[in-house]
């Protein structure tokens, strides 16, 4: 039974519709679907960085017992429609766009590049046929690293480019950039790293295709953040209209930005089962997603910083290198939203911005939970290393930057309104549960005995979703959210949001939004999700489904609401103004003598017997275009142990004072908090994505890619401010992606100070072990 | 990542496991716990003709003591024999080895998780040979003794000759190793297993296996070996060498760590650079020696890790 | 091969290759979803299952070996469709996000809390250590555990 707190589901910690059926091995996960004469995919893949693709021979893999089908690259060019990633081309940024296939034919880009797709009995029998698909290459040099690509004599990754960048160059100014720097009391430079990282749901990548030759539909379960983003992809590569693609999702085992829309595999497999007529699934294992499924934020900044001796930070001029790998998915979208954050909650009135996005020889970048964040490393570490320079406290020189709220709200330099951001009131927080000062003297103490201890403190904004700006365009912050609402005769409310949750817990917390809004128990709303035949367009992704989708499904609610008890007004015989949804019964106000079922409404409609007005169906088709929107943000102070002998990090303390304004179910958000700050641990302390130099990748299985356990995440304290909200109804914004944002400069800047004692400075974001004692030995040499 | 075709033969004795052995030489695994070589087959990395799979193999399982007398050296006090197919959670819980082989009793948990050590075997650990694995320096520091068996003979190989590459072992084709006898600590012993990992559970970027034998406060007997420095288990013997007949100071260790690593030339991995690896092997020696000192004078913990 | 092992106190009996992973026949072979396959390579944990009442890896031990055993699974944990005690703990915990993990920690935690009824977080962290949740950064599952424990020492 849901618990309700003061008569209300909103704001309480109401258990989860979703955790019954996975808590019992209920959930039915894309791999768990089995459909009667289904077919398994496997890949074979690159083993070269880069390489021409002489020849394919298939023919021994076609042999072999319980093999299906090979197609080739060049097979399955014939079989799809050319074009870009789905992703990229739904988003095109502009600047060059690469030709390639959708499998590799003339070259392959990256290790794991896909070739060819056996289908076969059983994944089993696929994965012997890979073995025996023989695929000549000639190797190529690798362009394995940025540097390599930005130089003009690399080898192009695609024959219609002569380079090897892929983002137009540009540079955009905010504000009397030169000005600035040439009456500022110092100029510091910066070289900051950001390594590549990953996703790692603990589901990977799959699909399950399956094209009825007989009517020509191809129905795809699928594990997407949107059944109709998938739908869209699949019938463009396909060549389909889109109306002959369904997709429907189950229950999806994590994504972070991974599973958006249709990866090349995907509709390969889809161009699998149309050609066969039979279902093809094709599950990534861990291998092929730890190598080619994508990965994200590798990234460089040379940045200046023009400062005040008082420690006014008063503008930056940051140049990005972004290395979006060897295909254009999401890489080239980034640095226009970094440019957008850099300035943070802070009041710096010059920016100077230029960005080159390079292909390399590695896996493509894809969207990782808070792409975007690079902007809040730079600034939150340059922050810390001018403060040292300066002689102030990390926690005095965000103090002293941060914008004031002030009516009307200050602007970033670049363009939005900073409105309800609560920055001073998150630190001021954070520096009231930590004790700053005893915890100077814990240090001083521990530093006596050998032992290093260090704090850290780092600040962000979200748009999640944003604020309405002011002159922008008509639309809200983040586009308009559709839901459709429907009571049925058994009092049912349903939901139907283009949202596809996974791990987010939608279908309790719009539930708890649309239970209290239209006046029936938790247990008498359904969410529906997951068919792009029933479910308006919609995407998970952006922390946008707080404000966004509890938005619709607010006024949704109300909306339907006002339709019931206009029809109900006939039945009880009372004005609809004077009436009321209380648990389920629509009633006189005030009067449960009056109160009828909201289940007899929908029956009495449904019979026709309430007017053509009423109509026989009680539905409302909502939108919401996100009211006022708003900022989500806050600060995070960590603090660490550093063994010197060792390297190794133990993360002792952390705590977050959160503003995300009104919680619509506590304990969801505070876990996506937490999950976003193991994350951002787990990206500083183990995480990386390596290649070799020469574009060998080194990090295939969970012995070499290192993802955070129970024991190397600390427990959690977490505050909520809950600022007053800019909409009085719609006052939730988005969680998803700000622990993973800011936990990063946190931890590292705590680190640093550890460190301090050693003159340690950091300018990257991967401290492995062996790396800190590297940095205490540069440190010591001088 | 799924297993490629293989035959599949379950013995039920040594007898008929050896035999398998004999017949299928090279082209046969030998599945103990399957720890190791399931994953190997899953990646594809291993290739048999055969799986003989042991675990049905009632007379490889067990923990006995063996006594003195036909022991050389270091099993002068007498041994205790433990089975090849003996699981980890099982010497994990024994008393007999927390009692009679403390280093081996303090590695036990730090082996992969509960799950990997409910399967994973003694015999199946020491015969995969992994040097990064903390068995194999337990087993060289304290000169175990390999017991293997084939059709034709039964051979004893000291733990010094058994490891004799990555994942290489003095162990013929045909042969199976059916039982590890580790000598019994003398009265005043501490025992102590330090590694530095990069996650609770790892494999450890460096380890090390040190007992320490006090006599009226002197050391009387040292064993030092390392995991992860190079492609076998690596013995310090001239740090022991130099806490022989010494009283336990932390000069004496920060000593014993100089010597230890001097000779050493660790690899390099993701995981950490060969310069990286000496000077953790350097800490953990003073670590371990400080540990296994107090755990001497029974003041220690036994369970003592560097990451945790 | 012909194998017959008691799943979930049922004796299924079917034929199987012998590089046939545990883990790929409870799902494919009898249709047991519940048990998840996260990595393949005994990293994750997210397939563990009990095998006569330890907790085993099932991707890291094929269906031959385990002929003649007993198997269980997250669904025979709450086979009448009710949640057992950890299982409700853990959803009044919301120790969980998108329930991939899941079934591998029930099981794990299962083991551990049979042998170790009073353990206490830093124990428990240990013992789960060996399984990966990408998305709640472990607190909620800790906490689902130590409430179990909890309740069953008042119980």
């Amino acid at each position: 039974m849901a618990q309700i707190a003061a008569q209300r589901y909103t704001g309480a910690s109401v258990k989860r519709s979703e955790d019954p059926r996975i808590l019992t091995g209920g959930g039915r996960y894309v791999d768990d679907i089995k459909l009667p004469g289904m077919l398994h995919a496997a890949f074979v893949r690159s083993p070269l960085a880069h390489g021409r693709v002489l020849a394919v021979d298939a023919s021994a893999a076609r042999a072999l017992t319980g093999v299906v089908a090979v197609y080739t690259g060049a097979d399955l060019a014939e079989m799809t429609i050319p074009g870009q990633d789905p992703l990229f081309a739904m988003m095109a940024s502009g600047g060059p766009a690469p030709e390639y296939t959708l499998l590799a034919t003339d070259k392959v880009r990256f290790v794991g590049d896909p070739v060819a797709i056996v289908v076969a009995e059983s994944r089993y029998l696929a994965e012997d046929g890979c073995e025996l698909v023989e695929v000549d290459y000639a190797d190529l040099p690798p362009v394995a690293s940025a540097a390599t690509a930005l130089d003009a004599g690399s080898p192009p990754l695609f024959a219609n480019l002569d380079d090897n960048i892929i983002g137009p160059h540009t540079r955009t100014e905010y504000g009397d950039v030169a000005g600035t720097f040439k009456n500022a009391d110092r100029v510091e430079e910066f070289h900051i790293d950001i390594h590549r990282h990953q996703n790692v749901p603990m589901e990977g990548r799959g699909i399950v295709a399956s094209h009825d030759p007989e009517t020509g539909i191809m129905t795809v379960h699928a594990a997407t953040q949107s059944v109709h983003v998938t739908r869209l992809g699949i019938a463009m590569r396909l060549g389909m209209d889109a109306a002959k693609v369904r997709v429907l999702a189950g229950d999806i085992g994590g994504s972070f930005g991974l599973k958006i829309g249709a990866s090349r595999e995907e509709i390969a497999v889809a161009a699998a089962s149309r050609a066969l007529g039979r279902p093809v699934k094709w599950t990534e294992d861990r291998g092929e997603n730890l190598a080619a499924s994508g990965h994200a934020r590798e990234e460089s900044f040379d940045v200046r910083a023009a400062v005040s001796e008082d420690g006014d930070l008063l503008g930056l001029d940051v140049r990005m290198v972004i290395d979006i790998g060897a295909y254009p998915v999401m890489g080239t979208m980034v640095p226009g939203i970094v440019q957008a954050m850099m300035p943070g909650p802070y009041k710096m009135a010059a920016l100077g911005f230029e960005s080159t996005a390079v292909a390399t020889n590695k896996a493509s970048y894809v969207a990782y939970r808070g792409p975007w964040a690079s902007e809040t490393f730079v600034r939150e570490r340059i922050l810390d290393l001018l403060a040292r320079d300066l002689g102030l406290d990390p926690l005095e020189i965000r103090l002293r930057n941060v914008a004031p709220r002030t009516d009307p709200p200050l602007m970033m330099v670049t363009g939005r309104p900073l409105v309800g951001v609560t920055t001073k009131e998150s630190l001021e927080r954070v520096a009231q549960l930590i004790d700053i000062p005893a915890f100077r003297r814990r240090q001083a103490q521990a530093r006596e005995q050998g032992r290093y201890l260090g704090i850290g403190l780092a600040t962000f904004i979200e748009g999640a979703p944003g604020p309405r700006s002011p002159g922008g365009p008509g639309e809200g912050p983040m586009g308009i959210e559709h839901m459709r609402l429907w009571l049925s005769e058994d009092g049912i409310l349903t939901l139907y949001t283009g949202q596809m949750p996974h791990g987010q817990s939608h279908q309790t917390t719009l539930a708890q939004i649309a239970a209290d809004e239209f006046g029936v128990p938790f247990e008498q709303v359904r969410v529906v999700v997951g068919d792009s035949d029933a479910v308006p367009f919609g995407l998970t992704g952006g922390s946008r489904s707080a404000t966004m989708t509890g938005g619709v499904a607010l006024h949704g609610a109300r909306q339907l609401k006002g339709k019931v008890l206009d029809a109900a007004a006939q039945l009880i015989e009372a004005s609809a103004a004077d009436l009321e949804i209380v648990d389920g019964q629509v009633q006189v106000v005030g009067d449960p003598d009056t109160a009828i079922p909201v289940g007899e409404v929908a029956r009495q409609a449904a019979a026709g017997r309430l007017g053509d007005d009423v109509g026989t169906r009680l539905e409302v088709q909502a939108q919401f275009d996100g009211g006022e929107g708003g900022w989500s943000g806050g600060t995070h102070c960590a603090i660490v142990e550093v063994d010197v002998e060792t390297g190794i990090v133990t993360v002792e303390r952390y705590v977050a004072a959160e503003d995300c304004g009104a919680l619509i179910n506590p304990a969801v958000v505070e876990g996506q908090i937490r999950g976003g700050i193991a994350q951002g641990i787990g990206a500083v302390l183990l995480e990386r994505s390596a290649y070799d130099a020469d574009g060998n990748y080194q990090s295939a299985t969970f012995m070499d890619y290192l993802l955070p356990t129970a024991c190397e995440i600390p427990r959690f304290e977490i505050e909520h401010l809950e600022t007053v909200p800019t909409d009085a109804d719609v006052n939730f914004r988005g969680v998803g992606e700000g622990g993973m944002i800011v936990a990063p400069p946190t931890v590292v800047n705590a680190i640093e100070d550890a460190l301090s004692p050693f003159g340690v400075r950091i300018y990257e974001q991967h401290l492995p072990p062996a790396r800190i004692l590297e940095l205490i030995e540069e440190a010591n040499a001088g | 990542m799924k297993l490629p075709s293989v035959e599949y033969e379950a013995p039920a004795t040594v007898a008929e496991a050896v035999g398998l052995l004999a017949e299928h030489q090279d082209e046969a695994s030998v599945l103990a716990g399957g720890q190791s070589l399931i994953p190997l087959l899953a990646l594809r990395l291993a290739r048999p003709a055969v799986l003989v799979d042991i675990n049905g193999v009632a007379e490889l399982s067990g923990i006995s003591q063996a006594n003195g007398s036909q022991a050389n050296g270091s099993q002068a006090n007498g041994s205790l024999a433990i089975g090849a197919t003996t699981r980890e959670y099982m010497a994990e819980e024994s008393a007999q080895v927390a009692q009679a082989v403390p280093l081996l009793a303090a590695a036990l948990p730090l082996i992969g998780h509960e799950a990997i050590r409910n399967r994973g075997t003694i015999g199946g650990s020491l015969a995969h040979a992994d040097p990064a694995a903390e068995l194999p320096a337990v087993a060289r520091a304290l000169d175990a003794e390999f017991v293997v068996r084939s059709a034709a003979e039964t051979r004893v190989i000291a733990a010094a000759d058994w490891f004799e590459g990555y994942l290489a072992t003095a162990r013929r084709p045909d042969e199976l190793l059916t039982e590890v006898r580790f000598p019994m600590a003398p009265p005043g012993t501490g025992a102590a297993f330090e590694e530095v990992a990069r996650r609770h559970g790892d494999f450890a970027i460096v380890g090390l296996a040190a007992q320490l034998t006090l006599n009226d406060g002197v050391i009387s007997d040292a064993r030092l070996a390392f995991s992860g420095v190079a492609d076998v288990p690596v013995r310090a013997r001239d740090a022991e060498d130099l806490l022989k007949g010494q009283r336990p100071s932390s000069e004496l260790f920060a000593e014993a760590a100089r010597a230890a690593t001097a000779a050493i030339d660790p690899p390099a991995d993701l995981h950490g650079s060969s310069e990286y690896r000496k000077k953790v092997a350097a800490a953990l020696v003073r670590r371990g020696l400080k540990a296994a000192t107090g755990n001497a004078q029974g003041t220690g913990n036994a369970h003592e890790r560097q990451h945790s | 091969m012909d194998i017959s092992v008691t799943v979930n106190g049922e004796t299924r009996t079917r034929s199987v290759e012998a590089r046939r992973t545990l883990a790929d026949f409870l799902r494919d072979d009898l249709d047991l979803t519940g048990t998840h396959v996260g990595c393949e390579h005994g990293v994750c944990g997210a397939c563990t299952v009990l095998v006569d009442g330890r907790a085993v890896r099932s991707c890291l031990m094929l269906a031959v070996q385990a002929a003649g055993r007993e198997v269980t699974t997250v669904e025979g944990l709450a086979p009448d469709g009710a949640l057992g005690p950890l299982q409700q703990a853990m959803a009044d915990s919301h120790s969980f996000q998108c329930g991939f993990c899941t079934p591998g920690f029930v099981m794990q935690a299962t083991a551990f809390l049979t042998d170790h009824p009073d353990a206490g977080e830093r124990e428990i962290r240990e013992a789960l250590s060996g399984n990966i949740c990408r998305c709640t950064g472990y607190q909620s599952i800790i906490d689902g555990v130590l409430l179990a424990a909890q309740r069953s020492r008042q119980a």
